[in-house]
């Protein structure tokens, strides 16, 4: 009797400690399961521009997902696509005059905006779907520039000048070479003019923490209203940084990627935007689209006729007033500039990348990985245009992790 | 006693099992149970360093320390902070009696060693010298169930042109195959007008496929009537019945019709057929049809009934290349004057008329005229709208451009363009990143 007692406690106990060991492989096996779909996902999503390869630049809802750039066979992302998602992070704005109401804003840093349309953004759940993952994993797809430039107004003005400073993901950019370009705004003193601007490029090179400082002797005037962009690049590894002035008036001019599918943008007095402010109060504009050149300067692009470079107007707040729209490239990736003026004195200038790299936007798209209790994350260096980025998929599976009854 | 003997044993065996198999069953490591791929990062790393031919350069400048310097900071940049890496550049020898096929150039690395575990990617970088060769889409290789679409030039020996004023069909035909071959599947040459009434009924001359080619017709106003379409009812009214005949064989066969200058459809050629007639000025050869020819076609595409009515050109005079053809121009590197002469150019109003939609307008519209477009025919199919049927007309005076008619094509189509894969023998050198995790495992 004390044997076979004894024969069924050892048994019980050994059940036990095989149990522990045979659930943990369990589990390592399937975190390593979910460890290898991570990799699998990412490259589907990084080498595969979806079906179709253009829906970046239209309005039609893909039929498989995929974020490359069709014109490229190897990480070349499309800077269009990427508009189209859906962001993880961002306010949804609302503005009533334009057929799609409802806007993603998305902004990084001071100076830019991009709002894209809601009723456009190809959401989380519908991605889960084209790849084949609903119901058993969920992910975040996280793009962020190689390196990060940092632009700030240098204290010492008159005359105006920055501080630029570039870091890689472990490693200051010691030595790159930035080529920079300054937006400068000449409000219009009369009822007749518009502001205008006038574009300064120049080239710089950084210290070995990254840093340099740009002075540009020619403004002198106190308070200049001023956008700043500066592209940094060494080896192939390109970031970019800006800053803008922050605007004197109230209200301001924001422009809205209104339909993707006809590269319009709208340009909105922000009382229209969630009907924050009263009627009737307008501000000229000067709009003008810029695009990166082979050399980082930026040049021009005519978005109207060929002796306009830039298109100039009145944008009015209020439901009754028109909505200025104008239309940029179909597939050039560039920074559209908008400058504006409430009166002589009062004035902005605001930018709005065409293309998520223009201005070395990130991009979050998916669920939330905090909140899970296993992640498996997978890295690959990317381009987007010319702006190298670091894409990261974050993967959890959805269903329970364990072994049911053990 | 003996049992409590034998129980003892079995605890003993069963202690041991559990030792033995816990020994032997060692759980991976946390970093092998999700690790990151390297070797992906590896690659990918490389590519990025080599996107603006950094790495290339460098790996052919082993002795120009400033590259290796940026090269090194570029790739600490770019990596993650916990990220160590050996990166080595290794000229790759042509292999005989034994000797290494890789020799190491250069190396740098921020680690003294790569820790227990790494992985690492290579990557073949070539010498600035090498040829660069774009390897071109093939158009319709990507439609389903399509192979590619078959591209036919007609290139009648039997017929004359008009309007190709210093060039002849022949040699325009031999220019357009050269700029447009490589984005068909198949390029075939229509060398007789009998040919071309082979294709019209419906037979592939050399197996390939008929459906959705695209037709250019290098004879200018003019286009080859084969001799078996000679009679009625392909010759009424000056032969624009033959006209109605081809539009319906547009649609027939999806087909894009191309007309390279001038006012499609005036002439009808075949030099056996009309030998003793000229098209009025003093070309033989030819007989003129007329405003109708065009009508007619449009008709015949848009299945309406044969009329005899007559069509319009008009002349906007100086026109320009459009926004589009413009990027285009770039991307295909084709490179015509971005402003030419229009004097044929077909009104707007034929879209809605004959059910057609410009799906490309290769010139700016001109106060109701285009004189540039790419045409399709819209059909409704079981609800569903598509196109039946195209037609690219490029209403310019004379002489024509052929690059025009490609670029047309091109912008609608638009197929791309890859970069191929450089390679070059004795001109190449692997350089391979190995990548490890700093930390513990």
């Amino acid at each position: 009797m004390v044997s076979i007692i004894i024969f069924l406690a050892a048994i019980l106990l050994f059940i036990g400690l095989f149990t522990n060991t045979i659930n943990t492989a369990i589990v390592y096996e399937q975190h390593q399961g979910t460890a290898t779909r991570c990799s699998d996902l990412l490259d589907s999503m990084l080498l595969n521009p979806g079906s179709p390869s253009s829906w970046g630049q239209s309005d039609v809802a893909p039929s498989s997902f995929g974020v490359q750039d069709p014109e490229f066979t190897e990480y070349q992302l499309s800077a269009f696509s990427l508009m189209r998602l859906a962001a993880s992070t961002g306010d949804l704005v609302e503005y009533d005059k334009t057929s799609n109401t409802l806007y993603t804003s998305v902004t990084n840093g001071a100076g830019a905006v991009l709002l894209t349309p809601n009723a456009q953004a190809l959401n989380y759940s519908t991605a889960l779907q084209l790849l084949g993952i609903n119901g058993t994993y969920g992910f975040q797809l996280s793009l962020t520039p190689d390196v990060t430039v940092t632009v700030k107004q240098a204290d010492s003005n008159p005359p105006l000048g920055f501080s630029v400073s570039a870091t890689g993901a472990g490693f200051p950019f010691a030595g790159a070479s930035i080529s920079y370009c300054l937006i400068i705004v000449t409000l219009g003193q009369t009822q007749a003019q518009y502001p205008s601007y006038k574009i300064l490029n120049g080239t710089a090179l950084a210290n070995q923490q990254g840093a340099a400082s740009i002075v540009f002797p020619t403004v002198t005037q106190p308070n200049p209203i001023y956008a700043f962009i500066a592209y940094t690049h060494l080896d192939g590894i390109v970031g970019v940084g800006y800053t803008a002035s922050a605007p004197t008036t109230d209200p301001t001019v924001v422009p809205i990627a209104q339909d993707m599918k006809t590269d319009s943008v709208a340009l909105a007095n922000s009382y229209d935007l969630n009907n924050s402010g009263s009627a009737g109060y307008p501000l000229k504009y000067n709009v003008t689209f810029v695009i990166s050149t082979q050399d980082y300067q930026l040049s021009e692009l005519s978005l109207g006729s060929a002796s306009s470079p830039g298109l100039v107007g009145t944008v009015t707040s209020g439901v009754s007033n028109p909505v200025p729209t104008i239309s940029l490239p179909a597939s050039a990736p560039g920074i559209l500039i908008v400058t504006y003026q409430q009166s002589a004195t009062l004035g902005g200038v605001v930018m709005m990348p065409w293309g998520m790299s223009s201005l070395a936007f990130p991009v979050n798209f998916g669920g939330d990985p905090s909140r899970q209790s296993w992640v498996a994350t997978d890295l690959r260096q990317v381009m987007i245009g010319d702006v190298a980025y670091q894409a990261k998929l974050s993967l959890w599976s959805t269903k329970p992790i364990g072994v049911t009854g053990l | 006693m003996m049992r409590t003997v034998e129980v003892l044993m079995v605890i003993i065996i069963l202690t041991g099992a559990f030792m033995a198999s816990t020994y032997f069953a060692v759980l991976p490591w946390p970093r092998q149970v999700s690790p990151l791929d390297l070797g992906r990062l590896s690659l990918t790393t490389l590519e990025t360093l080599n996107s603006g031919n950094a790495l290339s350069e460098a790996a052919f400048d082993t002795g120009n320390a400033t590259d290796w310097e940026n090269l090194q900071v570029a790739l600490s940049a770019s990596l993650p902070p916990n990220v160590i890496y050996n990166l080595t550049v290794y000229n790759v020898n042509s292999a005989q009696g034994g000797s290494t096929l890789y020799t190491s150039q250069q190396s740098i690395s921020n680690a003294a060693n790569l820790g227990i575990s790494s992985d690492a990617a290579s990557y073949l970088v070539s010498s600035s010298n090498v040829t660069f060769n774009p390897t071109p889409q093939k158009i319709g290789e990507t439609a389903s169930g399509g192979g590619g679409i078959t591209l036919y030039i007609l290139n009648c020996s039997d017929s004359n042109g008009w309007w190709i004023t210093g060039y002849n069909a022949q040699s325009l035909a031999g220019d357009l195959e050269n700029l447009l071959s490589p984005y068909f599947a198949r390029t075939v040459m229509v060398q007789t007008t009998a040919q071309l009434g082979t294709i019209l009924n419906g037979t592939p001359l050399d197996g390939e496929t008929l459906q959705n080619a695209v037709v250019i017709n290098t004879c200018g106003e003019a286009v080859p009537i084969p001799t078996a379409f000679s009679g009625s009812p392909y010759s009424n009214n000056g032969y624009a019945g033959y006209c109605y005949l081809l539009g319906q064989k547009v649609n027939q066969y999806n087909w894009t019709w191309t007309s390279i200058v001038g006012w499609p459809f005036y002439y009808v050629t075949n030099t056996a057929l009309f030998s003793n007639s000229q098209n009025s000025w003093g070309i033989y050869g030819m007989n003129m049809v007329g405003p109708p020819g065009l009508n007619a076609f449009l008709e015949g595409i848009d299945n309406q009934p044969y009329t005899s009515a007559s069509s319009t050109t008009g002349s906007p005079g100086v026109v320009n290349l459009s926004n589009e053809a413009v990027t285009d121009c770039n991307y295909y590197g084709i490179y015509p004057s971005t402003y030419q002469t229009s004097t044929r150019a077909l009104p707007t109003s034929i879209l809605a008329q004959f059910h057609l939609t410009a799906t490309t307008y290769v010139f700016n519209t001109v106060n109701g005229w285009n004189p540039g477009a790419v045409y399709r025919h819209t059909v409704t199919v079981n609800g569903k709208t598509q196109y039946q049927g195209g037609f690219y007309a490029l209403g310019l005076a004379r002489t024509p451009d052929i690059r025009l008619t490609a670029l047309g094509l091109l912008c609608d189509y638009h197929p791309r363009i890859y970069s191929s894969d450089f390679n070059s023998y004795d001109t190449s050198r692997l350089a391979v990143l190995q990548l490890g995790l700093v930390g513990g495992t």
